[in-house]
Parts: C-alpha cells; structure tokens; sequence
C-alpha cells in the first residue's frame, strides 16, 4: 500500500512538474519577440578608453581577405571570432529578428547588411548609433560619394562595407550577343538563364530593359516587371533564381547569361577567361553594403575599432585585392597602384563616373508597396 | 488491489518521458503555431497580435494552391518509384541473398553516412548538363531539351534517392519474417511462383508496404532540399514556400497557417490511405 502510494505521489509530482514545464516554455514562447509589444530602443554607443576583449564579427563569405584579422588582432590585442554567416539579407534578418527585438544581438558586435535592410533596422530602432569621434580613419576616408545616403544622412548608424554594381555575366564563347537585360529574355537561351532572387536589384533590372525609371517607377511599374519575369519564368526561358550559386552555373554550363554581380565576375574570370561582367546598355544597379551595430551588441569600443581599421587604406587594399568590390574607402586606388596595377586600372574595381553613368542605385521600398512587391515577386521565385 | 494500482502507476511512470518530451516538443510549439497562424501583423513593425485572422488561410491557399498539388504529386510519384524500386531489392536481400545479405543491408544504409545535403548537392553534378547520364537521356529522348538538372525530373529524382532506405528497410524485415514453410507448402499444393508471390508472398508483405510507403510519403510531402537544388523556377513545393514565407517575407502567420493546412491534408491522406490499406495490414495482423 505504502509503495503504490510513493507511486502515485511521484506520478502527481511529475504531473506538476510536467505543468510547471508547460507554462515556463509558454512564458517563453510568449518572449520569442513575434508577437508582443513594439518597444524601440535609441541606444548609442557607449565608449571604454580603449579597444580590448572579444569582438564577434558577421558577414557575407569571402567578403575580407585572410590578413586583416589577423592584423587587427595583433595591432589592438582585441580577439576576434569572425563568422561568415550571412548569406542572404533577409534571412539573416528574419533569424536575428526575434533577439533584436529583445535587445539582444546574439552576441554579435558587428553585421554587414545591404542598405535597404539598414534603413529598415533604422526605422526599426534595433541598431545602435555610432560614436563617430573614435573613428577618424572612417570621417576622412570615406568615399565622398557615399557620405549622405537617403537612409542614413549624415552616417549616424552605419559605415560602407564594400559597394558594387549588378549587371550580366555572360559565357563569351555560348552568348556573344548578350548585351542587354532585354537580350535575358532572347528565345535563343531558352532554360540557360539565371535571374538573381534579389527583388531590388532584379526587377529593377528589368524595368529598366523595359524603359521605365527605376527611381520614378510606381507599384504597378513593379507589378509590370514582375509579371514581365513571371512570363519568362513559367515559360522556361529563366532557369533559375540564384544567389552567389549563378557563378556554379555557370563553370558548368548549366547557364550562360546571367546577372551578376561585379566582384564575383572578376573572380571568375580568373578561372575561365570566357566569362566576363558587362555593363547592360540600359546601365546596372549600385548597392552598398554597410557594417552596423545592433542594439544589445557587446563591445562596441572594439567594433568602433575594427570600423576604423578597415578604413585605413593600406588595409582596405588588402581587402579589395582579395573581393574585387567596389571599395568605399578613398586612398586604396593610390596604393594598389603601386602594389597591383592592373587591379587599380580595372574599371570593375575603381568604376569611372561615366562607366556607370546610366546606372541607379537599389531602390528602397516602404509599407504597404514594399509588402505587395514582395509578395508578388516570391509568387514568381516559387513558380 | 494494491498490485493493480502499482502496476498502472508504473504505467503511468514508463510514459512519463515520452509524453513530457512530446507535450514540450510538439504540443505546445504546435499551439502557439495555430495561434500565430490567426494573427495579424501591427503594420510596419513585424509584431503581431491575435485577431482571429482566419483571411491568413484564404490567402495562403489562394496563393500557393499550385505549389501544394505540385508537393502532393512530386511525392506521391516518387512514392511509388521507390517502392518499384524497393520491393524487388528488399526480395532479393530477404530471399535470395544468402552470405552476401549483411553486406547488402550495409549497402543500403550506407548513404546515411553522409549527411542528407552532400548526397543531394551530388545529384547536382550528376544531373549537370554537361553529365554522361544527361548526354545519354538526351540521346534516347528523354531529356528532348538537353537538361535534366533544374527540372521537375530532377527534383523526384533526388526525392526518390534519398528516400530509398525508408522503403527499403520496412519491406526488408516485413519480407525477412515470412515463414519459408508457408512459401513451401503453397508449392506443394501446385501453385505457380507467380501465384505464390501473389496470393502468398505480396500480402504478407503489406504490412512492409504500408509502413515504407508512409515513411516515404509524409516526410516526401514536405521536403524541401531536393526542390531547392535540383529543381528550378517551376519546380517549387510547398516546403520551399513555407521557408520563404518565414525567412524572406516575414509573413509568420502565412506561414504557419500554409504549415497547418499541409499537416492537416496530410493526416486525411494518411487516414484515408490506412483505411483503404487496412489497419490491421500496418499492425502486421497477418503475421500472427
């Protein structure tokens, strides 16, 4: 008797246990950030005298050569774990979202994200701005062109990573006529065409083939590309939507044509000089990726650091010479031409003003536009 | 009485884990997902609050309906090739192997060790166009436009390698436990081989049949990889939709309400199916 009702005892007392359990994972799901109030933090930095300790970096792959960590390491004693996590800005977003929304940045010091995101995170409240005094390399060096963007006016929050255009990239030998966006939607490359899964930089693209100005276009010019794209895309002419993953296509000949981004061209060229970037003759799109500090981020005195180091231009000429970007930070081209100069005169690398003359920079899109827009794009992403 | 009591608690104590664990892991995620599929988002500020949303459902189907007859249909083909596929193998390791059969089995299970996403990116290689197969599926007009890779060929394709063992296995071991003497006594009484294996063989086996078939099936309906490698712009199932509902347009509630609707289809499926294969022949009735 006294046994079986120690049994029941522990039966009731796993129940209760069972039930605490319940309630603490509930409480817990309740705090996962999606649902809840809105709560926006205007948190800046704040600053320790000098850089030490541990900072977490995360950024795109391949996008920083293999010396400047370790030399940032050396010349501050700052540790650095740098991941290479980021592979798609929404994703990224979307998987950081539920912490940045409890003021948390997951350990991270520093993200790098294109400009759209950033100005989205902005109005968000989940970065943290800048203390610009501990940055001196950045307020001189910068790229002049680059110091006042729409999102962010007077650089309050975040600071150029690479910039770069998106174009075509094309098999010279099995698409020599392709010159034009428009040329993408030729029959004659029927299923070897591959379209970027980027919705600001693909449509926009095709607004342009379309004569239709990507800076003026209205939601039903978006809708008219986009429906444009689908056409292309349940008629088998795109093979298609890609990230980084077109250059895999390429090599293979799985495709032929493809937009592209300007970096990965000349990296590719390396390995088949029958690929080449070209600039389409309704012009490209520019982009700009930029380093950040999210809200709840720790040590932001070495992330400072780092933002300054990059910036200086004897280290930012290692970085472009392994990327192959367009570099935001001025001075780099005066030292890799004494280094490297068939890098400097590359106009890939260091574009001129009319290279890109007919080029647009990404569109940001808001509310209620950017939400249908979207949406009708990842209709046609997932056929 | 008192042994009685014991006994149920012990019961009771033997169930603990697993219902802990299921409770945790499944029912309550499972509640705040069906919650989260009836919420709409506060404009602007990726919060969301509960409102009883039930436009989120309308919406999705509306949207996404292509992609859900796609998933239902790209699985249930490959479904059916591994088990064309499976059965003759399973025969063989079960009936024919001999000393080769531990080595067979290995054979099968091998794959398992390499993870999931390197066995799908080879696929890739070899379903590329410059690939001795696709050449010779070209040739013999099976690939009239020259690619293999980026289709909905390539997708079942890769559905139905890596979900070969899950065939496999159930109708190894509901194979391997048929009686011989069974087999023999149905030659005694003059029966063909081809009578034999149906009349003897083949709804012993069912029970095999019915488990490889739902093993395949279900997780098949969901997947996601091979349509995210292998398949291209027109080949998309549901589980890519659902990815990017969660991961690109933030849309949770989407998201979680297309993820409702695919369990629920499922579970009438499978319902269906059991009723119509008999439940008995999934308990493996028979074998008693």
């Amino acid at each position: 008797m006294e046994t079986s009702g120690s049994a029941k005892k522990g039966a009731r007392r796993l129940a209760i246990a069972l039930a605490g359990l319940a309630v603490a994972v509930g409480l817990a799901a309740c705090g996962s950030g999606i649902e809840g109030p809105v709560e926006a933090t205007g948190a800046k930095v704040e600053l320790e005298k000098k850089a030490t300790g541990n900072l977490v970096i995360s950024n795109w792959p391949l996008y920083i050569d293999k010396k400047t960590v370790p030399n940032f390491e050396k010349a501050t004693g700052v540790t650095v774990e740098y991941h290479e996590d980021i592979n798609s800005n929404e994703e990224f977003f979307n998987k950081m979202q539920p912490l940045l929304s409890a003021g948390e940045s997951g350990g991270r010091s520093i993200f790098v994200l294109a400009d759209y995101m950033v100005a989205k995170m902005i109005k968000l409240g989940y970065l943290q701005e800048l203390d610009k005094t501990a940055m001196p390399e950045v307020a001189a060096n910068m790229s002049k062109a680059l110091r006042h963007p729409p999102f962010d006016p007077e650089r309050n929050y975040s600071v150029p990573w690479q910039s770069g255009m998106t174009g075509l990239i094309v098999n010279k030998e099995l698409a020599p006529e392709v010159h034009s966006i428009c040329d993408l939607f030729n029959p004659k490359y029927k299923g070897k065409v591959d379209f970027l899964n980027e919705v600001r930089e693909t449509v926009p693209l095709v607004m342009k083939c379309m004569g239709i100005d990507t800076e003026k276009a209205t939601e039903a010019d978006w809708m008219k590309a986009i429906a444009k794209i689908k056409a292309a895309a349940v008629g088998g002419q795109i093979s298609r939507f890609t990230g980084n993953d077109y250059a895999q296509d390429l090599t293979s000949g799985n495709a032929v044509a493809v937009m592209g981004w300007s970096g990965d061209a000349v990296q590719l060229q390396i390995d088949n000089p029958n690929l080449e970037w070209r600039m389409p003759t309704q012009g490209c799109m520019l982009w700009s990726e930029d380093m950040i500090i999210p809200v709840g981020a720790p040590n932001p005195t070495a992330a400072e650091a780092f933002m300054n180091y990059v910036y200086k231009p004897e280290v930012q000429a290692n970085i472009t010479e392994y990327v192959n970007y367009v570099t935001p930070v001025e001075g780099v081209k005066e030292v890799l031409l004494k280094r490297e100069p068939k890098l400097a005169a590359n106009h890939l690398i260091f574009p001129s003003a009319s290279f890109t003359k007919n080029c647009s920079p990404t569109p940001t899109l808001e509310g209620k536009e950017e939400k249908n827009v979207i949406r009708a794009f990842d209709e046609v992403l997932n056929g | 009485m008192a042994t009685a009591l014991r006994r149920r608690s012990l019961a009771y104590l033997l169930l603990a884990p697993g219902t802990l664990w299921l409770v945790i892991f499944f029912v309550i995620p499972l509640y705040f997902m069906a919650k989260l599929s009836l919420d709409t988002e506060i404009p602007g500020t990726l919060h969301y609050h509960f409102t009883w949303a039930w436009s989120n459902y309308k919406e999705a189907l509306q949207l996404y309906d292509t992609q859900f007859v796609r998933s239902f249909i790209y699985a249930g083909i490959a479904t059916l090739l591994c088990l064309i596929i499976a059965y003759p193998l399973a025969y063989v390791i079960a009936f024919k192997a001999g000393r080769w059969r531990s080595l067979m089995l290995f054979a099968v299970v091998a794959p398992f060790f390499t993870t999931y996403l390197v066995r799908t990116l080879a696929w890739k290689t070899i379903l590329s166009n410059e690939s001795p197969i696709t050449e010779i599926f070209h040739a013999i007009g099976l690939a009239p436009s020259g690619h293999i890779l980026y289709t909905g060929f390539a997708v079942i394709a890769g559905i139905t390698y890596n979900f070969l063992p899950f065939m496999v296995l159930p109708l190894y071991a509901s194979l391997e436990r048929i009686d011989v003497r069974v087999l023999e006594a149905s030659k005694d009484l003059y029966a063909s081989a081809s009578s034999t294996f149906w009349k003897v063989t083949l709804p012993l086996s069912l029970p095999g049949v019915v488990a490889g078939t739902l093993l395949t099936f279900i997780p098949a309906v969901g997947d996601y990889v091979n349509a995210e490698f292998l398949g291209g712009a027109n080949n998309r199932m549901i589980g890519n939709v659902i990815q990017s509902l969660y991961l690109t347009q933030s849309n949770y509630s989407a998201a979680s309400a297309l993820s409702f609707v695919l369990m629920a289809v499922i579970m009438i499926v499978v319902f269906i199916y059991i009723r119509f294969a008999g439940s008995e022949a999934l308990m493996g009735q028979e074998a008693v």
